[in-house]
Formats: structure tokens, C-alpha cells, sequence
């Protein structure tokens, strides 16, 4: 099987499960969520068992099967189906907020949607012209327009939905033009072509750097960097959680992936690498500062979330920054795939507990975390897990990631990047950590409140997820031996 | 005789204006009309560069496909973009962003 019949197949899964919820007879829609997992799970599979070797024919100018590509389309399988069993914990929100008046909610596109985009974001990890990364981009993008809006009974859902919305759009503007001055002074649209015609110094500097620009701004709203990181609160606070989990693991490595192919295509060329290594620095400091500064007040832990988000992918753009050495035998590349599947399982073990805490109290406060240990110790150990991972606590999967970072800043010795990094990480300590406070000692407002029961679904993921952080930071083998495919 | 730089002249202007409204107007449907001017600016230097980097005496066609792909999305994303806002003025009766508060910081 060649390797694009894997996107084919999500897209034909996703338009069957749409004839499905529109089709089969009843309210209750579970089983299009059920389906799209057994679908995707069949192939996450396939994806190891495909045949990579180009032919010659020109679809190939436009798409790219190499090790980094089938890393990304592994997370971005994995991150929709975890993405799809939180949807399943989150149903009675959606209910609610999705009903006519006196009638049903309809929630059973919100199972469908999430394999369009998983479709955008595999071939996000595989395009390799100006084209084709414009065109999966937008499909992810628009996609998730609609997810984000997707509470239409919600105020706070559609007001993140349009101001996702116009930065997306504004995003949008700047890529194209970006694109349309790379194209101008190269004549080309393939990346590989436009690096070996960028590094043979007969490209005007000056519009090449303007593009560059223009594409960095661009990719930073997908990443959640400095300087369009400011929407990334609001959109999260107010979006579905599941989505929010989505934005934040899912389109953030989606992202990555075409800044990092980007990237090489910049910081290859001899004339331009020393001022993109400098823009790039300077985004990574301050996504750092601002990410991690502006979590230390935040009492909602969505908002948290939504910082951390921010102030990890500083620590992922310091990785490209760092130059083409890595560290520990990882390009950069590879650097920036591995912490985001670490990100992946420690973030969506966090979003999982937050759903949960979501629909039993209807609230996103860090308040609403106090005395989770009397109520579900399981839950509490399991959010526990999660923010020592996503603070770097050694043991854990998200310790390895911000290691392999480290060391490559310190290959390539920025010191002051480093610095940065390093009041990124002590602060990340203190407000990742405080959720604990709330969970162990502080005792719930109105006295003893029920205790949660969770069904075995989620049971069996979150233990999967801790399972994971945890194994996978003691035993790194696995992480290395996926990303070096 | 109108030059390529003509052409560039013309498209970043467009651009400067679309990017102008989006960042001074309050009406939604305003800027996201703004937006769309953005996106024009660009079919619009695409379309000139591909016109003036000839290949064998042909246009560079490479350009115009991105063309055609821009115009395709930017209508995708009008027909969903517009539907969000209509919702929100349903809810919201306003499609001033200065309305747009209920987030708490």
C-alpha cells in the first residue's frame, strides 16, 4: 500500500461516519465516536506497514513520506482518538449547550469533524510544496472554526470561535503572502527546490527575508509563539475542553511540523541563516517569558493550560533555533517530534481529568480541583502524574523532552535563550504545582462532595496515559527509536 | 508599459490597507471583509510574479495553481466564517469586538 492511502482512508472514514450520524436512526450517536476510534486505531496500525518509496510520478514534488513525516502522522492519529474519548466523558456539556429549545443536543459532528482534521494534519506532516502546505493547512484551520463554535447555546464558545476565527484568517493573510514573495523571488513552489535555489546566493536577501517574516508570524498563531500568541487564553477558556486539548496538542504539532520543513529551507541558506537564527531567538525568548510569567497568577486551569501551551512551544522553537548539531544523536527536528509526543501524553492526561472535573462541577476554576483527593484519588494521582510531566520533574516523559532541549542550547552555546529557559522552567515549577495544593489540603466549599465514578473507557485511557509518562520517562528507548524512523 | 514592481506596488498596498481595517475597525463583517482584501493582495502579486518570471516564453504556472487553491480556501472559509458571526449575532444581538468580553481574565 503506498503511503498516501492512509490519508485517503481517514478522509473515507470521515465521510462515512458523517452518512452514518446523518442516516442511522436514534438520539443517542455514541457509536459514531466508536467507530471513528476502532477506524483510526486500524490506521495508526497500517501506518508502520506502508510502503514509503516514492515513484516517479509529480505527486511526489508535492508530498513527502520520510521518518518525521510518519512520526507526526503517528501523533496526530493518536492525539484524535484520545481527543475523540475525552469528546465521549464530555457529552453531557455538549448536550446541554448544543439543544434546541425543548429538543435535542446534536453533537454527533463532533465525532466527525476531528478525522477531517486528523486527514489535514497527516498530510500537514507530508506536504512538501507551498501548495499543498496552504491547502492542509486550511483544512485543519477551517475545521476547526467549526469545532470551536461548536456550543452554539454557549456565549463564551462562540466568542472564542470568532476571535479563532479572525486571527485565523489574519494568520491566513500573512502565510499567503509570505508564500507569495518566497515564490517571487524563487520562482518555485517545492521546498527542496526553493532551498538549493535560496542557498545559491543568486536570491535577492532582502524580499527573501521579508517572506520569512511574514511566514513566522503566520506559523506562530499555529504554534502558540510570540507574536500571535495573545488568543491562545480566550480560545481555550472558551472552546469545548476536548477541543481545547486538540488546539492545543494536535494543531500545535501540525504546526511544528511545517515550521520545522520551513525552517530547514531558511536556516540552510548561507546568506540568510544568521538573521532567521536571531528572529528566531528573539520569538523563543519572549514566547518563554510571556508563557510562563503570565500562568504564575491564573486561578482558572484552562487558562493554565492555555499558558503552559505558550510557554512549551518557547521551549520547542529554541530547539530549531539551536542550530543543526541537536543533541543526544537527534537533529532538531527530531528534537521537536519527540517532546511533542511527550507533550501529547502529559497534556491530554490533563485535559482528561479536566473534562471529568468539567462535567461534575461545571467548572474550569483551580477551586473546583479542591478535595479531588477524597472524591477520586485515581483522578487525583492521574492530574498529579500529569503536571509533575509537564513541570519536568525528573522520571517522567516530559523531563526527557526538556533535557533534549537543554542540551541542544547548550551545544550551541545560547546562554541567554538558556536563561530564559531556565526561569521558564523554575516558574513552570510553582504554577504547575498549585493545582496539587487545591487537590490534597484545600477542603471543597460546601462541605463532602460526591464521589466521581468513571466509566472503564476513560479508566483504561488514563491509565494508558500514566502508564506512559511515566514508563516512557525512566525507559527512553521507545520515543528515540520513533522519532529517528 | 506596466512594470512587475507596478503590480507589487498596487498588491502592498492592498495589503496594508486590508491589514489597516483589521486592526483599526470594530464591525466584524468590516474586518473580516479586510481579511478577504488580504488575501487578494496576494492572488493578485502572485499572479504578476508568475506573469513576469516566463518559463520557455510561458507564464509560470506554478503561480497561478496557488491562485486558484487561495481562492478556493478563502471561499471555504467565508461560508464558515460568516455562519460563526451570524451565530454570534444571534446570541449576542452585536458584531462589535468591543462587545466580545465574556472571557474573564
Amino acid at each position: 500500500m503506498p503511503v498516501y492511502s492512509l490519508e485517503v482512508a481517514v478522509v473515507l472514514l470521515g465521510l462515512v461516519l458523517l452518512m452514518m450520524e446523518a442516516f442511522v436512526a436514534g438520539k443517542d450517536k455514541r457509536f459514531v465516536a466508536h467507530t471513528a476510534l476502532l477506524g483510526l486505531g486500524a490506521v495508526l496500525v497500517g501506518s508502520f506497514f506502508v510502503d514509503r518509496t516514492p515513484d516517479a510520478s509529480g505527486f511526489w514534488s508535492f508530498y513527502k513520506a520520510d521518518g518525521l513525516a510518519m512520526t507526526y502522522k503517528a501523533i496526530a492519529l493518536a492525539c484524535t482518538m484520545l481527543v475523540i474519548v475525552l469528546g465521549l466523558d464530555y457529552i453531557p456539556v455538549l448536550e446541554k449547550f448544543t439543544a434546541r429549545v425543548g429538543g435535542h443536543g446534536a453533537w454527533g459532528e463532533f465525532f466527525c469533524l476531528p478525522v477531517f482534521i486528523c486527514a489535514g494534519m497527516m498530510w500537514m506532516a507530508s506536504a512538501s510544496d507551498l501548495t499543498s502546505i496552504f491547502v492542509s493547512l486550511e483544512l485543519v484551520t477551517i475545521a476547526f472554526y467549526v469545532m470551536v463554535t461548536f456550543m452554539r447555546r454557549n456565549v463564551g464558545s462562540l466568542e472564542a470561535g470568532v476571535k479563532y476565527l479572525i486571527l485565523g484568517a489574519l494568520s491566513t493573510g500573512f502565510l499567503v503572502y509570505g508564500f507569495t514573495w518566497l515564490f517571487g523571488v524563487t520562482g518555485q513552489t517545492n521546498l527542496d527546490v526553493i532551498a538549493a535555489k535560496l542557498n545559491s546566493g543568486t536570491v535577492a536577501t532582502v524580499p527573501a527575508m521579508f517572506s520569512f517574516a511574514l511566514i513566522l508570524v503566520a506559523l506562530a498563531f499555529k504554534i502558540g509563539a510570540v507574536p500571535l500568541q495573545f488568543w491562545i487564553p480566550d480560545v481555550y477558556q472558551g472552546a469545548p475542553t476536548p477541543i481545547t486539548a486538540y488546539l492545543s496538542v494536535g494543531s500545535k504539532a501540525a504546526g511544528f511540523i511545517v515550521t520545522t520543513r520551513i525552517l530547514q529551507v531558511f536556516l540552510g541558506s548561507e546568506a540568510l541563516v544568521h538573521n532567521c537564527t536571531a528572529i528566531l531567538l528573539a520569538v523563543a525568548c519572549a514566547t518563554l517569558l510571556v508563557g510562563n510569567l503570565a500562568a504564575i497568577p491564573q486561578t482558572n486551569f484552562k487558562r493554565l493550560l492555555a499558558y503552559s501551551s505558550i510557554s512549551h512551544a518557547g521551549f520547542l522553537v529554541l530547539a530549531l533555533a539551536a542550530g543543526p548539531a541537536g543533541a543526544f544523536g537527534l537533529a532538531p527536528g527530531q528534537i521537536v517530534a519527540y517532546y511533542l509526543a511527550a507533550y501529547l501524553i502529559m497534556t491530554l492526561l490533563a485535559f482528561a481529568v479536566l473534562v471529568v472535573i468539567n462535567r461534575t462541577s461545571g467548572s474550569d476554576d483551580l477551586n473546583a480541583f479542591n478535595g479531588l483527593h477524597q472524591r477520586s484519588p485515581f483522578l487525583a494521582f492521574a492530574l498529579l502524574v500529569a503536571v509533575a510531566s509537564l513541570a519536568g520533574v525528573p522520571l517522567t516523559v516530559g523531563f526527557v523532552g526538556k533535557l533534549l532541549v537543554f542540551a541542544a542550547a547548550v551545544k550551541a552555546s545560547l546562554w541567554l535563550p538558556l536563561g530564559f529557559a531556565i526561569i521558564g522552567a523554575v516558574a513552570g515549577f510553582y504554577y504547575y504545582l498549585k493545582v496539587l495544593r487545591n487537590m490534597y489540603w484545600n477542603a471543597p466549599a460546601g462541605g463532602t462532595l460526591p464521589a466521581i465514578t468513571l466509566s472503564g473507557l476513560t479508566k483504561a485511557t488514563l491509565l494508558l496515559l500514566i502508564a506512559a509518562t511515566v514508563v516512557l520517562g525512566v525507559w527512553w528507548a521507545p520515543l528515540f527509536q520513533l522519532v529517528r524512523r | 508599459m506596466i512594470t512587475l514592481n507596478d503590480y507589487l506596488l498596487v498588491s502592498g498596498l492592498l495589503f496594508a490597507i486590508g491589514l489597516a481595517g483589521v486592526v483599526l475597525r470594530r464591525n466584524i463583517i468590516i474586518i473580516f471583509m479586510c481579511l478577504e482584501m488580504m488575501l487578494s493582495a496576494a492572488n493578485l502579486s502572485l499572479v504578476a510574479f508568475s506573469r513576469f518570471n516566463t518559463v520557455n516564453g510561458l507564464p509560470d504556472y506554478n503561480g497561478q495553481m496557488l491562485v486558484f487553491f487561495i481562492i478556493t480556501v478563502a471561499a471555504a472559509e467565508v461560508a464558515v466564517g460568516l455562519a460563526i458571526i451570524i451565530a454570534l449575532f444571534r446570541a449576542r444581538r452585536t458584531v462589535h469586538v468591543d462587545d466580545i468580553d465574556a472571557m474573564k481574565h
